[in-house]
């Protein structure tokens, strides 16, 4: 499957703002009732902000004009009892509102987040880190911004519109109509031009995306950088996609630009008509001067919050770009399945893993690996050998169902590997990655990520469980023992430290299938002599394979296998497959 | 108080060199809200014409229809001038950043931290934009609306003018006290968002351990918890908005209120127009949108502030390479004397003495963490002693100019890094390579195969972390990067930790035959490949525990011993002729 989202002609056809919005309304259903009492605040307060000017021009019309001052007062003491209850109506719309934008970013995150869990390893492969990094965080960023700040505005705006609108209307039907002329013309401009705005949107936020990358692909590499004395290599590659992001930034910017002035020129353009019409209606008799007085306040109730939402419009238009991006993975399914038992299984007893014409390529790439066909049994040793390319980190990720074969079967305990769970696999496979990862915490949180067995150990029960695995040893380059802090990037710890956390690690969770992946590459021969005893000692059912450059790593295996150029064949005796390696011509 | 004056006067002075496009922008920014102040005024008088019969509606359309036309032009100058100024104090003061970044040693980045560089570049940035297209017109608008409209009412009726402007101060006090809380709710909720997005990030590089270990679960707690936090700080904020918003609401209606009654007894005792009555009302709903601008600038202010004042830490670090003049070439004697790294309080390397002289060989062993990759950083000047000198050619390390001496010292680092480049520039990195030093290195790390067989060659892009490479193939480009200098002194990084032994064999020989005076240091934990070496040193816990020939060592130092017979049994088969 292609998880590549940068790609073009992957990408999907462009998802309408109305589509995104409906997508991302799924999200909130269980807000259905805080949205419905939020909505009935809003009403409430619309109305009461509404019918001011219409009580302050009905007062005008009948009492001031008349002169009687006594009808001001009562109508300013009913105003007054309006404001207040106004004033709670729109305390609760707030935070009624306001409650449902953070929970929902709050779901929507752990649908990201949730949904980066269920992807393969082969979805991270085929995306820059910093790419995605970048999408995750930024763009949930953007709707961040959307929910928290202008998604309450967006709906009173809305509202308070539509009931002015109404207004309009209702008090003189032939000014309302034309007072709203301006705002039809708005709604077609917008129309016109929103998915322009949108597209230079994307692609400004495409580039800013690229520019993250770029950032974190440069500094994060800073040693090489000064090593080769290419400082100017840093500046020179920032400067481009600064260069690019400023681009895209001015057109989009420019893009958005365009809605502001309009709408005011039209919401002035609408008080003139207005004025004028309202005027003339006055002079044929039609209409009073209070009334007119009420229908502008009613014009600026339609067209300032008309205003608000161009503002609040590219706000929109921002959030669903980023929601677009987000849905983009969002989209996304593993295609790792688990699938039912195969009852093409074989008679008992069965190998512990066994490869059947087993065919593999990455997307994009050539065949890696072609019609393999090997057997590992129970408890014994194998060792995977062959030059640089050939495979055999390839063969190792199979077999811990990082990826899936493009053809043929790959068979744990006689059942189609696919058919167990993911719980069920990783217990029984143990993988050490060739590139140690650590996260950010102490070693003691670090060996025991994931293990279900010691993860409430105390140090002191954790200490007597390391020292029967016969790992006291490989802690002491700790400073601090189980909790020295670690940190993912940078150099406090070093490549050896690293390798012997994953090691630990590894062990500790007592796996059926161990496979090293160079996993000892970096620790000196006297520490790794240790780590082979160490395996060695392992429940003697412990299958081990073991992929190394380092022969005297491999000297205690059971059964060695050649990789080389997509092939993988049993290489005999260890000094047959020296011989291998040694003369073995390389095919990259 | 004077502190937070000092970083006011910072993010101002930002603007220094784009202060004619500033001026500009505030100048259209006046003239297109000066007239909006007039239009009120307009419909007023429009009004009281129509009231004493004397309305001209001509002369009224052609009046409004001026003043709403300029005003469309200059806003939408300004928007123009905006959206530019913005981008351009953006992209400025990103070079800026990264010149900066760029001329900083390795160990300055390191204590940044990376991640934390990356937000200054980006989120930072933004902030300060954000600041620069919104705040600085918003407020100066603002300002200006709030003065004029105050001067109008009060020339208009001044009794009722001071009731209407009571609002302000009411208003202005309201928002000072919730965005002091709302504003340290942010602080605290910008860590929790840290913390969101080092989770994410984690598992986004960690993704493969995750699946090996299947610790989805696991992860997805981590980030619950994070988010749970978010979500806290998030409806503490919205509860402090929702208390602001309405009594902002009510205090101008508050002032609508009394414009109506106060306003209406002095029209019905004849002291006030219809048309003036009406011009408040509509003053009034001018009057109050600034006062709310200003307070949510102040927020975009603070928040540009703080952005502004990590920025200029990082703009304000003293330039920490470069003090160097030297740019001789170097013959390749290295001597290290009294050499102490402490990392806190950890002494890492413990006053190291040794020297190597030009064009010898020399290899670096011992167990994880006795300091060997420390050793190559100070050699390199990535790492700077905190007791000691490095000595080469008799000159300390800092004392080379820095163009000059890395374009002498190759090195080849132990954790595989290219760049999402070709293989061409990843390997010609330095710009000092030559297409014939080019061939000569690729042919060196026996990559010239492995580059033909791909389809673009050398123009093939490597993906990110090289993704698509395996662990040896990055290794040897990395080998060739080192060499394709022509490098005096080379240094090996556990080179041969990834490369399989044939191929091992092979790049070693052809060293030793393309490149004859090269100085060689070696760390590696390989005796057989470094038997013949002029100089073995083993180095452990940050101590030099015995140094010599492999003969003498085998001799003198049982560690040594130890360390051969663990990998003895191998050696043998790696002997053997074939």
């Amino acid at each position: 499957m292609n998880y590549n989202l940068t790609k073009p002609g992957v990408q999907k056809e462009k998802t309408s703002t109305l589509s995104a919005l409906k997508s991302l309304l799924k999200l909130i259903t269980d807000e259905k009732k805080n949205l419905l009492l939020a909505l009935l605040a809003i009403l409430t307060n619309s109305a009461i902000s509404l019918s001011g000017p219409f009580l302050i021009g009905y007062t005008i019309d009948n009492y001031v004009q008349k002169k009687q001052y006594n009808g001001v007062l009562l109508f300013s003491g009913i105003l007054l009892v309006m404001y207040l209850v106004g004033l709670a109506a729109s305390y609760l719309q707030t935070n009624l509102m306001g409650g449902v934008g953070q929970r929902t970013l709050y779901t929507l995150r752990n649908a990201i987040f949730n949904k980066l869990q269920h992807l393969p390893v082969a979805f991270f492969n085929q995306n820059k880190a910093g790419d995605l990094i970048s999408r995750i965080n930024s763009d949930t960023d953007k709707l961040n911004q959307f929910f928290s700040q202008s998604l309450l505005q967006f709906v009173t705006s809305i509202v308070t519109m539509t009931g002015a609108g109404i207004f309009l209307l209702v008090i003189n039907v032939k000014l309302g109509l034309a007072a709203l002329i301006p705002a039809m013309m708005i709604f077609i401009f917008t129309r016109i031009l929103s998915p322009w705005v949108k597209k230079k949107n994307a692609i400004k936020l495409k580039t800013v995306g690229g520019m993250s990358a770029e950032i974190q692909d440069s500094i994060g590499n800073f040693k090489v950088i000064i090593a080769f004395n290419r400082r100017d290599y840093f500046r020179k590659r920032l400067e481009e996609s600064n260069r690019k992001s400023y681009t895209t930034s001015i057109a989009a910017g420019l893009a958005n630009t365009i809605f502001p002035p309009f709408y005011e020129f039209l919401s002035s353009a609408a008080q003139l008509i207005v004025l004028t019409y309202g005027v003339y209606l006055i002079a044929d008799g039609q209409f009073t001067i209070g009334l007119l007085v009420s229908y502008l306040a009613y014009a600026t109730y339609f067209y300032n919050p008309l205003r608000q939402l161009a503002a609040l419009w590219v706000n929109f238009q921002l959030a669903m770009a980023g929601w677009d991006r987000i849905a983009e993975i969002l989209s996304l399914d593993s295609d790792l399945i688990t699938v039912p038992v195969n009852d093409l299984i074989i008679k008992t007893p069965a190998s512990l893993i066994e490869f059947r014409n087993v065919h593999f390529k990455y997307p994009d790439s050539q065949e890696i690996l072609h019609n393999i066909n090997i057997k590992l049994e129970k408890g014994k040793t194998y060792a995977f050998v062959g030059p640089t390319g050939g495979g055999k980190t390839t063969t190792a990720s199979l077999i811990a169902r990082l990826y899936d074969p493009t053809k043929g079967t790959i068979l744990l305990n006689g059942k189609d590997i696919r058919s167990y769970s993911d719980a069920e696999r990783t217990h029984k496979i143990g993988f050490i990655l060739q590139e140690p990862f650590l996260f950010t915490g102490t070693v003691k949180e670090n060996i025991l990520y994931g293990n279900d067995r010691y993860n409430n150990y105390s140090n002191e029960k954790l200490e007597r469980v390391i020292k029967e695995a016969n790992l006291e040893k490989l802690l002491s380059v700790f400073d601090n023992g189980l909790e020295t802090f670690v940190l993912p990037g940078g150099d406090s710890v070093s490549l050896g430290q690293k390798q012997l956390i994953a090691f630990i690690r590894a062990v500790l969770r007592k796996p059926e299938l161990l496979i090293l992946d160079e996993a000892t590459a970096n620790i000196d021969t006297v520490t790794e002599k240790l780590l082979s005893k160490i395996l060695d000692e392992l429940p003697k059912e412990t299958t081990r394979v073991i992929i190394a450059h380092r022969l005297n790593t491999i000297e205690n295996a059971d059964e060695i296998f050649f990789v080389n150029s997509g092939e993988v064949t049993p290489a005999g005796s260890f000094s047959n497959a020296l011989d291998k390696l040694l003369n073995g011509v390389r095919v990259s | 108080m004077a502190d937070q004056s000092r970083k006011q006067k910072g993010i101002s002075s930002l603007l220094k060199p784009y202060a004619g496009m500033v001026g500009l922008l505030l100048l259209f920014a006046v003239i297109s809200n000066g007239l909006n102040l007039w239009l009120p005024k307009i419909i007023g008088s429009g009004i009281d014409a129509f009231n004493s019969g004397n309305f001209s509606p001509k002369h009224f359309i052609r009046l409004f229809a001026i003043a709403v036309l300029i005003i469309f032009v200059f806003s939408y100058l300004q928007n123009v001038i905006q959206t530019y100024v913005s981008e351009r104090v953006a992209r400025d003061l990103r070079t800026k950043l990264a010149d900066k970044i760029s001329s900083q040693s390795y160990s300055w980045v390191e204590a940044a931290n990376p991640a934390k560089l990356l937000t200054n570049l980006t989120a930072d940035v933004d902030s300060i934009k954000l600041f620069v297209s919104q705040a600085i017109v918003s407020i100066v608008s603002s300002v200006f609306i709030i003065i004029g409209v105050t001067v109008l009412l009060l020339t208009i009726n001044w009794k009722l003018a001071l009731a209407v402007i009571a609002v302000i101060p009411i208003i202005g006090i309201t928002f000072f006290f919730v965005l002091k809380n709302v504003r340290k709710l942010f602080i605290k909720s910008r860590e929790v968002m840290d913390w969101l997005n080092k989770v994410i990030n984690e598992s986004i590089l960690g993704s493969a351990l995750i699946r090996v270990i299947n610790s989805q679960q696991l992860e997805y707690e981590k980030f619950l918890e994070a988010n749970k936090k978010a979500l806290g700080f998030g409806l503490s904020i919205l509860r402090l908005f929702a208390a602001l918003i309405p009594v902002i609401t009510f205090t101008a209606n508050m002032a609508g209120l009394a414009i109506l009654a106060l306003g209406g007894h002095f029209v019905i005792n004849g002291s006030m127009t219809l048309g003036n009555f009406a011009a408040f009302n509509s003053y009034l709903s001018l009057l109050i949108f600034p006062i709310i601008l200003i307070g949510f600038m102040s927020n975009v202010i603070a928040q540009a502030t703080a952005s502004y004042q990590r920025i200029s830490t990082v703009l304000e670090t003293t330039e920490t390479t470069g003090a160097g003049l030297i740019t001789s070439k170097i013959s390749g004697d290295i001597e290290f004397k009294d050499v102490r790294v402490t990392y806190g309080e950890k002494p890492v390397l413990k006053d190291i003495s040794f020297s190597v002289k030009a064009g010898s060989k020399v290899a670096i062993i011992g167990p994880t963490a006795a300091g060997k990759t420390q050793l190559l950083y100070l050699l390199t000047g990535l790492l700077k002693p905190t007791k000691g000198a490095i000595f080469i050619d008799g000159h300390q390390v800092e004392d080379y100019k820095s163009e000059s001496f890395h374009t002498q010292v190759g090195f080849v680092f132990q954790d595989s890094i290219v760049f999402n480049l070709s293989i061409r520039e990843n390997i010609a990195f330095s710009n000092t390579v030559t297409d014939e030093s080019l061939e000569k290195a690729v042919s060196t790390a026996e990559l010239k195969e492995f580059i033909n067989g791909l389809p673009a060659r050398f123009d093939t892009v490597i993906s990110e972390r090289g993704a698509n490479l395996s662990g040896g193939q990055k290794q040897r480009i990395m080998l060739a990067r080192a060499l394709a200098i022509n490098p005096v002194i080379l240094l090996l990084d556990d080179f041969t930790a990834r490369v399989d032994s044939s191929t091992e064999r092979k790049i070693l020989a052809n060293v030793h035959n393309n490149y004859p005076n090269i100085t060689l240091l070696s760390v590696t934990q390989k005796i057989a490949s470094v038997e013949q070496y002029d100089q073995i040193i083993l180095l452990m816990e940050g101590e030099i525990i015995a140094s010599g020939t492999h003969n003498e060592l085998m001799h003198s130092s049982p560690e040594y011993v130890q360390i051969f017979n663990s990998q003895q049994s191998t050696s043998n088969y790696e002997l053997q002729p074939h």
